[in-house]
């Protein structure tokens, strides 16, 4: 029990801690009153505050952090030999940026008392500070990594905006000069859209808790307000001033609000939290105005452009149209109207006419046709036999004439040709050739003539004369006439002339009644000879 | 026709604008016959004055909002306008 009480004499009371050597000496003096375990804390107290100063800053590192719900932070401060518990209650602790945290090596400023009910020695802090960066560099970067683990900074979570915004939701500072550079913008770009401003505290003590309020309610009165897209931002300020920005409570009302936000605070360089979850970060008020809403006079000119394109596209089409109607207007149809009417009534007269014609023809066709028998029989007449046996006489007749003239000439003609051949080429057997040719030409020229003819049992009558004698009328009573045959002549008389032989043909029961007038040489040469032509 | 009107009215700036998109290019392409472009082009011309009047609605002021009493927003006033954009007007 000395030894103890003399321990806590060498720890607590520095001006006797010389050793244990003074500690007979106290032992001497009196025998010690027990004192109660709440006095000794207390003189302990008293020795501690009257040994160390009021205030004493510490750097060390942070371990077993325990953030109590209610507010007030437990840890302890160690270095690589010693440690010592600490508190930071709830007041200090709430105005800190950054959360503390295991490892981290930090400044902390408090005093260092007792706990009454442990008797244990605790430091009891009242600011703390990174060492390294600043608290709120930290503080910014401990927030960034835990929303961005839970995917408040999704590029799929982040919601389109409108591209021509009914109404704008602006959320800033009423006295700013971020109010006006985002109503001026609004208003010089886009008139169109309605501007709602919701004032809110933008920096300083619940800044951060009033524009997360400030959030959530304009977005629950959207669709009320027809508001369809939201500004979030201040101007430019201290790292200090932006820093409800940076704050929590923000940030998730930001990420649960249901309307596109855009976020636009300070200048170019600052960059928040809220930024980081906004829809669309702007890097200033202005910018987030802008991004906000189109360009009416850009709108204004590509709607100018879109309506000169239509109309342009129209009036070409227009002008086709009346150039192809033009046109068809030019063509023969519309000029001559009548001129394919008139082409068509010529192709029917064509018609008309063929068609006459095919009928006259067809009923010509058929009259023949029904005539025939008639015909035939009338044919078939012995009158009619003799006329075309006298006809038949006659052709041949013509025919032996044409063969005497032509044929003889074209042989003559032949036979000189051939003699002149022959006199040109000198070699024997074209002499021969030619005889040849000759002698053809000669039975020819026999077969030709009228002496084939009388072979074949016909005669030729001449006058006295020495002319061929055609017609009965041709001859005279009591002339002399010489018949040629075939191989020889008859010389006779003419008993009756032509007319007489007509006549009396006619009363001659046997002839046939015009077979004699018809063929007067024919029947007298009958009559004279009789049989001997047929 | 008559609900083609209504419809019409209830278009938004973007629905009329794409609507104009959409009768530019038809007519650009010619691909519609003759009297159905023109109807186009009419309708086209009719979307670009709508189109217009929206461009053209100038909303000056700004609406405060509030809390109401059922805690819903609601307009409390209209905020002047900032005194250089007075004084550029």
């Amino acid at each position: 029990m000395a030894a103890k009480r003399n321990d806590m004499f060498n720890f607590f009371d520095p001006s006797k801690a010389k050793g244990p050597r003074s500690g007979p000496d106290i032992g001497k003096e009196s025998a010690p009153q027990p004192m109660s375990v709440s006095l000794l804390v207390a003189r302990v107290k008293q020795a501690l505050a009257d040994a160390m100063p009021a205030s004493v800053t510490v750097v060390g590192e942070l371990s077993n952090v325990k953030c109590h719900d209610s507010g007030h932070v437990y840890f302890r401060l160690k270095d690589a030999k010693c440690a010592i518990d600490a508190v930071m209650f709830r007041g200090p602790a709430g105005k800190l940026k950054f959360t503390p945290a295991d490892g981290l090596e930090v400044v902390v400023e408090g005093r260092v008392d007792v706990y009454d009910a442990r008797g244990q020695l605790q430091l009891y802090v009242e600011r703390m500070t990174p060492v390294g960066a600043g608290s709120l560099e930290l503080a910014f970067r401990q927030l960034k990594e835990k929303l961005q683990a839970e995917g408040l900074f999704d590029a799929a979570a982040k919601k389109p905006i409108p591209r021509f915004p009914r109404a704008v939701g602006v959320i800033t500072s009423q006295t700013g000069a971020a109010v006006r550079d985002i109503s001026r913008t609004l208003r010089r770009r886009w008139p169109a859209a309605e501007v709602y401003l919701l004032p809110t505290l933008v920096q300083g003590e619940g800044a951060a808790s009033q524009i997360a309020e400030c959030i959530r309610l304009m977005d629950a009165s959207a669709a009320a307000l027809g508001i369809d897209t939201i500004i979030v931002g201040r101007g430019g300020g201290s790292l200090e001033d932006l820093w409800a920005f940076n704050e929590e409570a923000v940030a998730r009302a930001v990420f649960a609000a249901g309307t596109p936000i855009i976020s636009g605070v300070g200048h170019e360089v600052d960059f928040t939290i809220c930024d980081l979850v906004a829809d669309v970060r702007a890097a200033t008020p202005t910018a987030a105005a802008e991004l906000a809403v189109p360009d009416a006079s850009a709108v204004g000119g590509w709607l100018s452009e879109a309506a000169a394109r239509a109309t342009r596209r129209m009036r070409q089409r227009l002008d086709e149209a009346r150039l192809s109607l033009e046109s068809i207007c030019r063509s023969a149809v519309f000029r001559d109207p009548m001129g394919r009417v008139r082409a068509h009534m010529q192709r029917m007269d064509e018609f008309a006419h063929r068609l006459r014609g095919g009928i006259r023809h067809r009923v010509a066709q058929a009259r023949r046709s029904a005539e025939m028998p008639a015909a035939g029989l009338a044919a078939l007449h012995p009158a009619r036999l003799c006329e075309r046996g006298a006809a038949k006489v006659d052709g041949l007749l013509s025919r032996l004439r044409w063969a005497l003239g032509g044929r003889s000439k074209r042989a003559g003609e032949a036979l000189g040709g051939a003699a002149g051949r022959l006199a040109a080429a000198s070699p024997v057997n074209r002499v021969r050739l030619a005889r040849q040719q000759v002698d053809g030409a000669a039975r020819q020229l026999d077969a030709m003539s009228h002496r084939g003819v009388l072979r074949r049992g016909f005669s030729v009558t001449r006058s006295q004369a020495g002319r061929i004698l055609r017609s009965a009328s041709q001859a005279l009573a009591g002339e002399m006439i010489e018949t040629e045959l075939a191989d020889g002549k008859l010389r006779s008389r003419v008993e009756s002339d032509g007319e007489d032989a007509a006549r009396s043909a006619n009363e001659c029961p046997n002839a046939p009644p015009g077979a004699a007038p018809a063929r007067p040489g024919v029947a007298k040469r009958r009559s004279e000879s009789g049989p001997t032509l047929f | 026709m008559n609900i083609d009107a209504k419809d019409k009215e209830k278009l938004t700036f973007e629905q009329a604008l794409a609507k104009l998109e959409e009768i530019v290019s038809a007519i650009e392409e010619g691909a519609v016959p003759l009297e159905q472009s023109i109807d186009k082009y009419a309708e086209g011309v009719d979307l670009v004055k709508q189109c217009r009047q929206i461009l053209d609605r100038a909303e000056k002021k700004i609406q405060l909002l509030g809390k109401g009493e059922g805690g819903q927003l609601e307009v409390t006033g209209e905020l002047e306008e900032p005194a250089d954009d007075a004084a550029r007007a």
